[in-house]
């Protein structure tokens, strides 16, 4: 894939790179940033939900469940020692025509999907210090 | 720490704003916590949410798992937060006096 690249901006706001995209992160007040962005690990619930709803969404479109959108609320869960996230909670809202046997098969898909997947089992994390 | 007057009492509370003495809550302090989290008066589907909170504590000295809350009282995530805009664990554990939940970040 294409090289993130996070640049100190501010205090601890950062801008985050991918292609032409600028993102920007940052910590609440209470944990010693400005609030300007999402925290790093709000990212993770960013990126769960958005692939939720991408990928729910273009099963609904190929097959004609077009009687309203997809769209997934989320939150998270925290447990301390490390700090980490427990739970990512989502509910997903689907077309109306989406008959009861394809909801419990979208249940089935969403753990399969590539961010829920990747966070269920644990990729390696590689880190060299320079 | 800090002192402050809920429902008519002093009350501790810590620094975001959670009871540390949960026998000290009644709903009069409810209100009054209610209002710090931007909710002036408390619906009956808010009091249907403390309500369970508070109960659940009671029994178990923990708050539940948010999907369990949801199951529980029938709320979508999102009526939770049309709600408490805080959330569960930082809007509606502080009305219902419990104190402030592990890791919430």
């Amino acid at each position: 894939m294409d090289l993130i690249t996070v640049t100190r901006e501010e205090g601890l706001r950062f801008s985050v790179r991918l292609r032409d995209h600028v993102m920007t992160t940052d910590m609440s007040v209470a944990e010693g940033g400005n609030g300007d962005g999402p925290s790093p690990v709000e990212y993770l619930g960013v990126a769960s939900g958005a692939c939720l709803a991408t990928m729910v969404q273009a099963y609904c479109d190929a097959r004609g469940y077009t009687d309203g959108d997809v769209s997934v609320s989320l939150t998270m869960e925290f447990v301390e020692n490390p700090n980490r996230v427990s739970s990512f909670i989502l509910d997903v809202e689907l077309p109306r025509d989406v008959p009861e046997g394809d909801r419990e098969k979208l249940k089935k898909m969403a753990l399969r999907m590539p961010v829920p997947a990747t966070l269920r089992d644990g990729p390696t994390v590689d880190i060299e210090m320079y | 720490m800090e002192v402050v007057e809920l429902g008519g009492k002093q009350i501790e509370i810590d620094e975001d704003g959670f009871i540390q003495d949960p026998d000290a809550w009644d709903e009069a302090v409810a209100a009054d916590l209610a209002k710090t989290e931007g909710v002036d008066d408390l619906s009956d589907d808010h009091w249907k949410l403390v309500n369970y909170l508070r109960e659940y504590y009671l029994e178990y000295n923990m708050a539940p798992m948010i999907r369990k809350l949801c199951k529980q009282t029938g709320f979508s995530l999102k009526e939770v937060y049309d709600l408490f805009p805080s959330g569960p664990a930082k809007g509606a554990c502080k009305v219902a006096g419990l104190p402030k939940p592990t890791g919430c970040v």
